[in-house]
């Protein structure tokens, strides 16, 4: 699929500024993100690639530019409802409520109770250990366990629009490959839209339709995911 | 026989008036001084309610109405730009406080006005003729406090509240509208203190004052309670326990201050107070 035969993409960023104090950590950055996609922005550490999440969702104030939401402009759109419009975050830092029990934090997923039990056997079928602790503490899992359960809250809503911020970090390849794999099955059940940051190259070669490198608070390369890719993406990731 | 049923009613009364204060507390981090005050316009709804010759007991709703109504005009205005600066909110809602006060002078007068028994008589227990008032309060007690372990352990709003204190950034992260789980809050904990209100209105005299005699005392036992209910009862039985002990058999007015005294000496040797969790 090219860019030209894509209706309205999903999200497009335009000539987007934004940052902390006086510093734009995001500047003039302009991108798309197809409909229907797995799009993988990489970056190195400390390049602005959380901050560019935070300010799709609007939790770090656009200074400047447009974000569309299926061609709708989201400016001053507040978080609470843009989560409610379908999208879902999984954020990299302190993402769980350690005290809260599985369920409980399944459940600050949803608006409401009604679709919970639905909700949880989904997330259970796509990591079955979950089952039998959905009344433990978020906490009581091992960071690989709490990784899947991250990824499984963010998929509790059946999200239009999924932004995940470094699911595989400090994972074992197997578990990587299992994310993955939820991952496409998502995205081809429900026509879910993925923008995720990721370091991790395999997970983004195996799963990504479309990548992008973050440098200095803009895109400095992107493509579709083909055979150069690989080669590509690792000269702008060299230190 | 007696100071037993006594030290048991006097930690319900103080528990149903510390409970709205330590509900905003505990979930907001907010110490409301206007909390005086709210149980001020509680006993003013007593004598609203029973001016207009209704039954006494719908007090109860219209007080809670009325709490969490202005409750809710106080959050918006008042309180919502200062939960990052909580000496600020202090001050602010210690000035609302006196303001809400001298609006109630201006309609009630500073007269003392007299309400009518929710309750009268005695009641045999256990071979005494105890008043049947003040055994009404420890079932209030157990409603209220009950009433709040299931409001935050099985409701959403519970749970989101939960989420809120522990961790606001992600509670925000998840689509949680943080601002409507304060203004909830907020309005409840004033509903309930209003509410308080009147259930004291048999046990004192309702005047503009009525509720700044009772502010020092909840505040002393929310601080050494922290933000847990069952922190808070265990607080109010060995407060309110001493005070009863003190008033009975040294002085009745040393009995006024034993519980601001004792909280203060608790919170100075051990500044977390009672709350382990
Ligand atoms: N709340 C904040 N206040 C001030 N500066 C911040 C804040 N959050 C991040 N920064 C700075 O903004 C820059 C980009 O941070 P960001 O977290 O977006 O990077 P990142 O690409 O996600 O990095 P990583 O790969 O390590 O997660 C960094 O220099 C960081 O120090
Ligand atoms: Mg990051």
């Amino acid at each position: 699929m090219t860019e030209a035969t894509a209706p309205v993409p999903k999200l497009s960023l335009i000539e987007v500024c934004s940052g902390y104090g006086t510093v734009n950590i995001i500047d003039t950055l302009s991108m798309t993100v197809p409909q229907g996609q797995i799009f993988a922005l990489m970056g190195k550490n400390g390049m602005g690639k959380t901050t560019l999440l935070k300010t799709i969702l609007g939790f770090v104030a656009m200074r400047s530019g447009r974000i569309d939401l299926d061609g709708q402009s989201i400016a001053g759109v507040s978080p609470a409802s843009l989560i409610a419009a379908g999208v879902a975050y999984a954020p990299q830092e302190h993402a769980l409520f350690q005290d809260l029990t599985i369920r409980d934090n399944l459940r600050l997923a949803l608006h409401t109770d009604k679709e919970l039990k639905q909700g949880i056997e989904r997330v259970c079928q796509h990591f079955p250990f979950l089952r039998e602790r959905v009344n433990q503490k978020a906490g009581t899992l091992s960071g690989g366990e709490q990784k899947m359960l991250i990824l499984g809250r963010a998929l509790m809503l059946q999200p239009k629009l999924l932004l995940i911020d470094e699911i595989s970090e400090g994972l074992q390849p197997s578990v990587v490959e299992r994310i993955g794999r939820v991952l496409v099955e998502e995205c081809r059940a429900n026509n879910t839209t993925v923008l995720m940051v990721e370091q991790n190259l395999d997970l983004v070669l195996g799963v990504a339709n479309r990548w992008a490198v973050l440098k200095l608070g803009r895109i400095d390369d992107s493509s579709e995911m083909d055979t150069g890719s690989r080669a590509r993406i690792l000269a702008h990731l060299k230190i | 026989m007696t100071i037993l049923l006594d030290v048991i009613t006097t930690a319900a009364i103080l528990f149903v008036v510390a409970a709205g204060l330590l509900a905003i507390f505990g979930v907001l981090k907010i110490i409301n001084f206007a909390h005086g005050a709210w149980l001020t316009v509680g006993g003013y709804c007593a004598v609203a309610t029973t001016g207009m010759g209704l039954n006494p007991w719908l007090a109860l709703p219209v007080a809670f109405a009325v709490g969490s109504a202005l409750g809710g005009i106080t959050e918006v205005l008042v309180v919502r730009p200062l939960y990052r600066r909580p000496l600020d909110a202090i001050l602010a809602t210690w000035g609302l406080g006196i303001v809400v006060g001298q609006l109630i002078t201006l309609w009630f007068g500073r007269d003392v006005q007299f309400t009518p028994n929710l309750l009268s008589g005695t009641i045999n227990v256990f071979g005494l003729d105890y008043s049947f008032y003040r055994l009404f309060m420890v079932l209030a007690a157990l409603v209220v406090g009950l009433g709040f372990a299931v409001l935050l352990e099985g409701t959403r709003l519970g749970l989101s509240a939960r989420a809120v204190i522990m961790n606001e950034t992600l509670a925000r992260a998840l689509g949680i509208d943080t601002a409507k789980v304060r203004l909830t809050t907020f309005m409840i904990g004033t509903g309930l203190t209003a509410l308080a209100g009147v259930l004291l209105t048999p046990l004192t005299s309702v005047d503009p004052d009525m509720g700044l005699a009772w502010l020092i005392g909840a505040f002393m036992l929310v601080m050494v309670a922290g933000s847990s209910f069952g922190a808070l009862a265990v607080a109010c039985l060995v407060f309110g326990g001493a005070q009863t002990l003190v008033s009975t058999f040294v002085s009745p007015v040393l009995g006024g201050i034993t519980v601001a005294v004792l909280c203060a000496l608790v919170l100075r040797i051990s500044p977390k107070g009672f709350a382990r969790a």
